[in-house]
């Protein structure tokens, strides 16, 4: 059995974790909806930011969270071009399909480029504030993993106001929900999938500098990352961004305790498992998610 | 539908065609004694063991040119083949069947890491050539019953550690450490420093209290460092390679875990290691095969070379590609020979029959060519890292318990 | 009654029927000869590599293919054939051989639940399964070092001890040979079957295949199982073939990915087609690593021709440019038909009476 500190530890692990899961589940899950793409280079896309973040503190020496100012304005005007220049051309009876290959195919182009730019080594920043780490109740936090949290969770918080709250996102969801009724009411449903898509990419630039803060990068790392992604979002029901987040912060905590008993390794089957067993037992998800039955 | 089936029914028959075609391509290059000796060698210099890889290609570039600015061997003038295997083991054997099936080269040596090492020697084998190289540091490499190969270094993975093993259970048993946690990457060579250790010290009598094995891709090292810190061993030992010793070490940090003795295997001997953990080094344990230092006749030569070639002096990845060169090269000298054929038995004969001089001492194989020595010990004191074991080759004392992090 | 002019209709008619053949004799004449052809072993050991990667296309054409569902765990399945070969040989002393069947039977049993979590949902989910199989089984086979040897790697025994690597090659090559023309074979035989007839059906719309009583589910997961069983004989065989497996390479997505290029490439609903795709591919990969080494760029150049054959001709770039030479050629005529109406009524005519007499 292991020590109460040592869960205490796991468990703030794990919902540390947990929340950038949501944040990139988040980004998947708009995609989705809006048109049923399965984007698989959203963390290709992930790995990308974090280099850029790593580049700017490693070669202009200033803060990797500054990177954010030029990545996630980037990431939104590549997802939008990449909506209406590449997805929205392709046929719509085999979109779904060709559009895993295409993001596929993107995805090998962004890793097989930072390959080619920053070698195949792995890659970590050095912050001063590095091995810096509070403590919480008998537990140590280290301070890099809660910026990381604190960039998810406010991330989180933008996108869900601007979801709720504004016109732009009240248009995205009629354009999800049905997009020919959207259409009718007035709705330029064409510019608003596009700018989801912006969106949707831009949580990887946040998400990217995040991880860059903590983690060891290397260009096929994003390989780690789509799985338990699209496990998510399976197990949350595809389409549900209330679903993905809520799948994020189980199987993260889930990861993260597993971990005691069975090893890093080990642990991270949680995710692989948990997608196995909707699709055989509760294809539509565990959290709503209508939109699954058929993809 | 029917024509286009037709059309590509056809192309199938005609790239078919041209594929054998193009096959006609590679002919015989006639030997004459004027000839340089061609050593085939494939290298990681992209992929996971990229920095290593460039290190053991530096040491073998700067053997062909003090070679070469000796007259060369046999007279004849050392040129390097160098293909790239991406530390990947299906290109190392395409690369290896590449160099002597197609191009033909006189002589080949070692890729870099172990898990590379293992499938380049069996087809140097299979085609019957010598192989020495400069990385095939684990007990399986010397297992699969090659009869060609040598590791051209002091000692195996195994015993990189005796040393160390030997001053601890020489402790008093109020000062000796009671439990030790090992974290050690899968990979034979990183295991094998840490089990070596493992092995001896739980003979002695050492508790060993965590044992986690991680995979080479890991990158987030919070849980293994979490079990670790909560365990609270004396001693922490890392079967590292380079990034997997620096994360955990800076995880450990995190949880401001505070050992009495701290020793990983690699890592804290590369000119980075201290920027990559912010300096915070203090008593860091490492082995290593190699010191500038060390007083072997050709090792002077060697740094003074290097350095000038480079513009910095030799590290232990350097100095075991050197290795290698002097090996094969002692091995031709002796034999009279250097080409595919019959001639590669003579060398292998040679070389299990006799002690070669290097930069890293005498060497000397066993049937399987496995070395017969010791790795000294590092540690960091201050903002250096210096040889504390054994006695008669220390630089410093070693420094238990050690000063924290 | 037999005359010229029945001569010319056969000849008229033969080429659909017979070129399939006449193609397999060429296949069959090239993979006999290239060993002698082969100027030294590196080149012979290239067309060992080439041969796999046809076999690999060309199972992962029954489900890509008839279904159209596009996997890119395929490298998965292959590297499970290639395991379970080495772990039977090493852990239960089962001769080589045997050893590959029982494996490869052994990965078509295992398809059945794959197939069924993957299978039960359209499209997209069925990629993502195809690909987080590859992730998986990665975890797995590196974590469970006890049996898998984990990240060191596993040493498969040489099948001919002692033989030397040029002769090993050439066995190789023949060994893989007659696979890919059992699974051309066996593929040719499903396009022809009722069977086959279903699983077009599917492609093509599968909830209207379904109301006209396909049984969709069980053709799919049936197709499934067998493209799975000759991956993984293909993978056993290489396993046999290279002697040493590990996981990073065996699971790798790379594979997958390169054979969906190649089947798309090529053409998936041709017999051929994939077979052609993976020597184009095949060759260029061998080429392109031989002049320029092994760079980060061979992922972007696969990307961009994915991306291209995806964007631009989905239907396999010889059979686009197949379409696109006939276009030209045709020039002003109109007509689809490569016969006109009357000539074809003509044949009839003549079928009749020559079937009368």
């Amino acid at each position: 059995m292991p020590s109460g500190a040592l869960l205490f530890q796991s468990i703030i692990l794990g919902l540390l974790l947990g929340g950038l899961y949501a944040l990139l589940a988040a980004g998947l899950t708009l995609y989705f909806g809006i048109m049923r793409v399965v984007m698989i280079a959203h963390s290709a896309f992930l790995i990308l930011a974090a280099y850029l973040a790593w580049w700017t503190s490693t070669e202009l020496g200033i803060d990797p969270l500054l990177s954010m100012v030029v990545t996630v304005p980037l990431f939104f005007a590549a997802g939008v071009l990449l909506q209406r220049g590449l997805l929205s051309r392709l046929r719509p009876v085999t979109l779904t399909m060709m559009s895993v290959l295409i993001t596929f195919a993107i995805a090998l182009m962004i890793e097989g480029l930072l390959g080619y730019a920053f070698s195949g080594t792995q890659r970590r920043i050095q912050l001063s504030y590095g091995t810096a780490s509070l403590e919480l109740f008998g537990a140590r936090v280290a301070v890099v993993k809660l910026i990381a949290f604190g960039l998810a969770a406010v991330s989180l918080a933008g996108l869900y106001v601007l979801m709720k709250r504004t016109q732009f996102g009240w248009a995205l969801r009629a354009t999800i929900q049905h997009r020919d009724a959207a259409r009718l009411v007035g709705i330029d449903t064409e510019r608003t999938a596009g700018f989801g898509f912006g969106l949707g990419l831009a949580t990887a630039a946040v998400g990217g500098t995040a991880l860059s803060l903590d983690t060891t990068i290397y260009p096929s790392l994003h390989w780690h990352w789509i799985g338990p992604l699209m496990a998510i979002i399976v197990v949350g029901g595809l389409g549900s961004v209330a679903g993905a987040a809520a799948a994020a912060l189980l199987l993260g905590l889930a990861q993260s305790l597993l971990q005691i008993p069975m090893g890093a390794t080990w642990a991270q089957t949680v995710f692989y498992v948990a997608l196995f067993a909707t699709l055989a037992i509760r294809p539509q998800g565990f959290f709503g998610g209508r939109l699954a039955q058929r993809f | 539908m029917r024509s286009p089936a037709r059309r590509t029914t056809w192309a199938v028959a005609l790239s078919a065609t041209l594929l054998l075609a193009a096959c006609g391509g590679g002919d015989e290059e006639g030997q004459s004694s004027d000839d340089p000796i061609v050593v085939g060698i494939s290298l990681p210099l992209t992929g996971d063991f990229s920095e290593p890889g460039k290190g053991v290609q530096e040491g073998y570039e700067a053997w062909a040119k003090t070679t070469n600015d000796k007259g060369g061997l046999l007279g004849r003038q050392v040129e390097l083949k160098i293909l790239d295997d991406q530390s990947n083991a299906d290109r190392v054997v395409a690369d290896y069947e590449q160099l002597i099936g197609s191009d033909q080269v006189d002589l080949v040596v070692g890729p870099f890491s172990t898990r590379l090492v293992v499938p380049s020697a069996r087809v140097a084998q299979e085609y019957n050539m010598l192989f020495v190289e400069p990385a095939g540091a684990a007990a399986e490499v010397f297992n699969q019953g090659f009869k060609n190969l040598f590791y051209a270094a002091p000692a195996v993975a195994d015993d990189h550690y005796n040393h160390l093993a030997e001053y601890l259970l020489a402790l008093p048993a109020g000062q000796k450490p009671t439990t030790v946690a090992y974290a050690a990457m899968d990979d034979p060579f990183a295991q094998g420093t840490a089990y070596g250790l493992k092995k001896k010290l739980e003979a002695g009598g050492v508790k060993t209290v965590v044992d986690e094995v991680y995979p080479p891709n890991t990158t987030d090292f919070g849980s293994i460092a979490a079990k670790i810190a909560s365990a609270k061993p004396d001693m922490v030992v890392g079967g590292s390679q380079y990034q997997d010793g620096v994360n955990l070490i800076v995880a450990l940090q995190q949880l401001n875990y505070q050992p009495k003795l701290a020793a990983f295997s690699t890592a804290p001997t590369s000119p980075e290691f201290a920027k990559a953990i912010g300096n915070k080094t203090a008593g860091i344990l490492s082995p290593t095969g190699y010191s500038q230092d060390a007083p072997y006749p050709s090792n002077k030569e060697f740094v003074e070379k290097f350095t000038a070639q480079f513009g910095k002096a030799p590290e232990e990845d350097q100095a075991n590609g050197y290795t290698t060169g002097q090996v094969v090269a002692a091995a031709v000298e002796a034999a009279g020979c250097a080409e595919q054929g019959e001639c590669q038995q003579k060398l292998i004969d040679w070389l299990h029959g006799n002690q070669v001089e290097t930069v890293v001492g005498p060497l000397s194989w066993d049937a399987t060519g496995k070395p017969q020595g010791a790795h000294m010990i590092q540690q960091w004191v201050g903002n250096d890292i210096k040889i504390v074991l054994p006695a008669e080759a220390k630089e410093a004392d070693l420094v238990y318990p050690k000063p924290a992090w | 009654m037999p005359n010229a002019s029945d001569a010319t209709a056969a000849g008229l008619r033969a080429p659909g029927k017979w070129l399939p053949l006449g193609a397999a004799g060429l296949l069959i004449v090239a993979i006999a000869a290239f060993p002698s052809l082969a100027p030294n072993p590196y080149i012979l050991s290239s067309g060992v590599i080439v041969l796999n990667w046809a076999v690999l296309a060309t199972s992962w054409n029954f489900v890509g293919g008839f279904t159209g569902y596009i996997s890119l765990g395929h490298g998965a399945l292959a590297g499970l054939g290639g395991y379970a070969t080495g772990l039977l040989i090493t852990k239960a002393g089962i001769p080589s051989f045997v050893a590959l069947l029982v494996a490869a039977l052994l990965v078509a049993a295992l398809a059945v639940p794959i197939g069924f979590a993957a299978l039960r949902v359209r499209g997209a989910s069925f990629v993502i399964v195809s690909i987080a199989l590859v992730l998986i089984l990665l975890l797995v086979f590196q974590s469970w070092s006890s049996v898998t040897g984990g990240s060191r790697g596993l040493v498969v025994p040489r099948p001919f001890p002692g033989m030397l690597r040029p002769e090993h090659h050439r066995v190789f090559f023949f060994l893989y040979g007659g696979l890919l023309l059992l699974a051309l074979a066996t593929w040719w035989l499903l396009d022809r079957s009722r069977f086959g007839l279903g699983l077009k059906a599917i492609r093509e719309d599968e909830d209207k295949a379904e109301s006209l009583g396909t049984p969709t589910f069980a053709y799919k997961l049936t197709v499934f199982v067998v493209s799975a069983a000759f991956t993984a004989l293909a993978g056993g065989l290489y396993a046999l073939w290279f002697g040493d497996l590990d996981p990073v390479f065996q699971f790798s997505v790379l594979t997958g990915s390169y054979i969906v290029l190649m089947a798309l490439l090529g053409g998936v609903r041709n017999l051929y087609g994939p077979v052609l795709g993976a020597i184009v591919v095949g060759v260029a990969l061998e080429y392109f690593k031989v002049e320029f080494g092994n760079s980060p760029l061979h992922l972007v150049t696969t990307g961009l021709l994915l991306g291209l054959v995806v964007m631009f001709m989905p239907d396999g770039v010889i059979p686009s440019l197949g379409g696109l030479v006939q276009r030209l050629r045709k020039g002003e005529q109109s007509s689809i038909r490569e016969m006109t109406a009357a000539d074809l009524a003509e044949q009839r005519k003549r079928e009749r009476e020559g079937a009368s007499s």
